[in-house]
Order: structure tokens, then sequence, then C-alpha cells
């Protein structure tokens, strides 16, 4: 076989094993290089840290499943343990039925690293059918579209939730979203746009490139894309002294780093191949 | 008859729903939080539609013995546990429940089912993409002409400077595929988010008006 059919008919086998190989290897033998904070993402953090422990609470969204888990869910845990190192008070949500288990496991686990206790200091209020009609009804009255939490505890008895009647109190909102209901599809539209809420975003990577306009016009105030952006928060916590927990995002940085790699060396290996089997065809 | 009614109350609900947007007055607040009551109370009854479909689907599949019936024992049996879990053993492990969801120190808690089964498979099925996606990314991504070379070069370079390795290459790396993403790229979203919208304001309103009965099912559109 000639060099440009070799190179341009590598075995997907090996392709995979490759992959495989940079993928593991970094966890390993990490690189250690984290790059720099991106603008959107040290806007979201701003955003977390201006909120007053005094007034409203943090509103986030799950809007994920267990799939996209590796870049949204580290998002989730940082921003959570932000807030709770500056007695900022949480209510979480989530509009994705496959999620609603991640937001009791992110709770779990990041409100007794703080000593919170659930109903005065975080509130879990779940899932509820009917998407748009869930956030435009929060518009309107949390109490009356989240009658009860996710546990079936009556709003009204939980502390924390005493005066909060809808986003009127809620000084920041976050979807951590991996696709459709999401930020983009049902945050912006409907509560951004048609009542004033300011709004942040965790975004995969794939999604987070469909965000920029909304950046750009404001209706987003920030945003963490893919995985890099959940380092990056992980990195602003850690920096601001609010966490010393293992930063999974930050060392997941290197695998990807090395795959992004891996994958442009195989599309030109693929282009060598193609141009000298051109040329003999010619 | 089939028609007409469906038609009729669409065209009914499009149009209150538009006019109470525009109207601030207490009587189109009203309409409208009775509303969101009645699409939340629909969307429920769509679960139930949802379960109805599953149950049929993969009990014909078992009882033919078609292609894959298997899957389908696994599918109906890990619903109909995660329902009974749910529904006798509660969401809250502390909360009194009808059916105990531990024996000693084994669990299975709704909670502990979710995070040991579908969180890794969840995982498992997502994170086989990275090789498919190497794979067909190289297959696929030819150079043959002048527009594939450009849209090539700006794949390497957002997908090297969006990582930190880029920074570690060439430290202006990420400020260019930043420029990338700011400029060229959001210049393109606009355009077809402007088109996307006025295609969804076009297109509700033929739903609407009744010129467009594709989600009748089988109708004429």
């Amino acid at each position: 076989m000639r060099l440009g059919e070799a190179l341009s008919k590598i075995d997907r086998r090996i392709v995979f094993a490759f992959m495989a190989l940079v993928v593991i290897v970094p966890f390993f033998l990490p690189l250690g290089i984290l790059g720099r904070v991106s603008r959107p993402a040290q806007q979201v953090f701003d955003a977390v840290e201006e909120l007053d422990p005094n007034e409203g609470p943090l509103l986030m969204s799950v809007d994920f499943d267990p799939q996209s888990m590796p870049e949204l869910y580290p998002m989730l845990t940082s921003v959570l343990r932000h807030a709770f190192a500056r007695d900022v008070r949480v209510v979480l949500m989530g509009l994705w039925v496959t999620g609603v288990g991640l937001g009791e496991q992110a709770l779990n686990e990041v409100a007794p690293e703080y000593d919170k206790v659930y109903g005065e200091d975080y509130v879990y209020l779940g899932w509820k059918p009917g998407f748009a009609a869930v956030v435009l009804g929060m518009g309107k009255s949390i109490p009356e579209t989240f009658p009860t939490d996710h546990y079936g505890t009556p709003l009204e008895s939980l502390p924390m939730m005493q005066g909060i009647r809808n986003f009127n109190q809620v000084p920041f909102a976050i979807s951590l979203s991996a696709g459709d209901p999401g930020a983009l599809t049902l945050w912006i539209p409907y509560v951004q746009s048609r009542f004033g809420q300011k709004l942040g975003a965790g975004m995969t990577a794939v999604s987070a490139a469909d965000a920029y306009p909304y950046l750009q016009s404001g209706q987003l105030t920030g945003m963490l894309g893919g995985m890099k952006g959940a380092a990056e928060y992980e990195y602003l916590v850690q920096q601001a002294g609010y966490s010393t927990a293992a930063m999974p995002a930050v060392q997941a940085m290197d695998s990807q780093s090395m795959a992004h790699l891996a994958i442009i060396l195989l599309i030109l290996l693929g282009n060598i191949g193609f141009v000298l089997t051109r040329k003999r065809r010619q | 008859m089939k028609q007409t009614i469906p038609r009729l109350l669409c065209l009914v609900a499009g149009l209150v729903m538009i006019v109470q947007f525009f109207i601030p007055h207490s009587i189109s607040e009203t309409v409208f939080a009775e509303s969101l009551r009645w699409v939340r109370i629909i969307s429920a009854f769509a679960l139930v539609l949802g379960v109805r479909s599953i149950v049929f689907h993969h009990g014909t599949k078992v009882r033919r013995k078609s292609s894959g019936w298997g899957y389908s024992v696994v599918t109906l049996v890990g619903m109909i546990v995660m329902a009974v879990v749910g529904l006798l053993g509660g969401v809250d492990p502390n909360a009194p429940k009808l059916i105990p969801t531990s024996i000693g120190t084994f669990s299975f808690h709704m909670q502990t089912l979710y995070e040991n089964l579908m969180v890794p498979l969840g995982a498992t099925m997502f994170a086989t993409l990275a090789f498919y996606m190497a794979s067909a990314a190289y297959r696929a991504f030819r150079a043959r002409n002048k527009e594939a070379t450009l849209l090539l070069i700006a794949a390497f370079v957002v997908m090297i400077g969006m990582v930190p390795i880029g920074s570690a290459i060439w430290p202006k790396l990420p400020d260019v595929a930043q420029w990338l993403l700011d400029v060229p790229s959001m210049a393109a979203k606009r355009g077809i988010l402007f088109g996307v919208a006025l295609g969804i304001i076009g297109t509700s309103l033929k739903i609407i008006l009744g010129i467009e009965r594709g989600w009748l099912g089988g109708g004429r559109s």
C-alpha cells in the first residue's frame, strides 16, 4: 500500500486506541496547564460574587442529564461552593426529568462541606412537567408553580422561601443546560426577555457558540462554556479561597487538550493522504 | 369534525395568548395564569401517554420475540422497578415510606439507583462519542476546495485556542480563537437566529389560522 492510501485509510481500531491513550495518559501524567480565565466565565463569577447574602437567593436550574455530567456537573458544584462559602442562599430546580437526581447529588455533596441546613440555606424544588409553563408560572408566582419542594414539603413551611414570590426576589439565576429545554430555548426568551431576570448560563462546549449573540446583547450576564468554563470557575473559586475541594474539570482539561491535538493530527494525516492520492489519481 | 374542533381550539387559544400578551390588565393576567395551570396539567397527561406508549411498544416486541426483545425486557423491568421504588419508597430517604428502601447497609433507594445505574450508563454512552467523533473527523474532514480549507483552518484555531494548551503553544492563540467566535461566527449565528425567529412567527401564524395542519396528524398541509 502506498503512503497516501495508508494515511487516508487508517483502521478505525487504531484511531480508537490512539484516542483512548491520549485521554487516559494525562490523568496519570498531568500537564498542569490551565490557561487563562475567559471573560464570560469571569462575568458569571463576578455576578455571584456581587450577590448580597441578605437579599434574595441564587436560582440554579439543572437542565442536563448524566450524559453531559462531565462538563456541567463541575459547574454546578463549584457555583454551589461559591454561593455557600459566601452565605448566599440557593434555590435549585431542574427542567430535565433525567437530571433531577444530579441536583440532589450535588446538594448532598456540597452542602455538608459548609454546614448548610436544608430549608434555611438552600431548597430543592425538583422538576415539574410543562417547561415553558413552569418558568412563566415562576415569573408570576413560585409558590403556586411549586406548591411543594422536591421532597413534598410545602414551600410556605420552609423559612428560606418566606417572602420569595417570583423572579423579583431573585437577583441572579443560572441555567446549566445541555440543550432543549435550557438557557437558550427557555430561560432567555421566556425569563430574561419577559421578566428582565439577570441570567447566567453554563453550556456544553458544543452549544456554547450559540450563546455568544446573547452575551453580546447583554441578555446573558456571563457564560461557562464546556469543561473549560467549568475548570475556569473551579480555579476562580479556589483562588478566592472559597474551596479546597478537588477540581475534576481542571484535571480533565489536560485530557481535553491532548484529545483536541490528537483529532487535529488525525485530520492532518487524513488530508496529507488525500492530497497524495489525489495527485496520483490526476 | 375531528379536525374542526382541534383547529378551533388552536385558533382561540393562539389568539387569546397573543392578545393577552399586549394587554396589561388584571383580567388578562388571570387568563394567562389560568392557561399556565392548564398547560402544566396537560403536560402531566403527556407523561401518562408516554408510559403507555413505552409499555405497548416494548410489550409487543417481547410478545412477538422480535429482534432485540431482551433489551425491551430490561427497559420494562427498569421502568417498573424505578416506578415502584419511587412511588412506594418515596423521594426523601428520611420520610416514612410504604416499602423499605434498604436492607442492612444495602440501599435501593431511588437516588441510590439513579447515582449507581443511570449516571454511569449515561456517562458511558456519551463517552463513546469522543471516539466516533475522532474517527468521523479523520475520515470526513477533507480540504477539497478553498471553502473547506478555510473551515479547516478556523476549526484548528478554535480547537487549540479554546483549550489551555493553546496559550502554551502561542499566548495570542486564545485571542484569535475568541475573535473567530465573537465576529465571523456570531455574524452567521445572528443571521440564522433572525431567520429562525421569522420562520417561527410565520409557522405559528399558519398553525393558528389553520393553514398548516400537519400537527393534526396526516392532514393536508
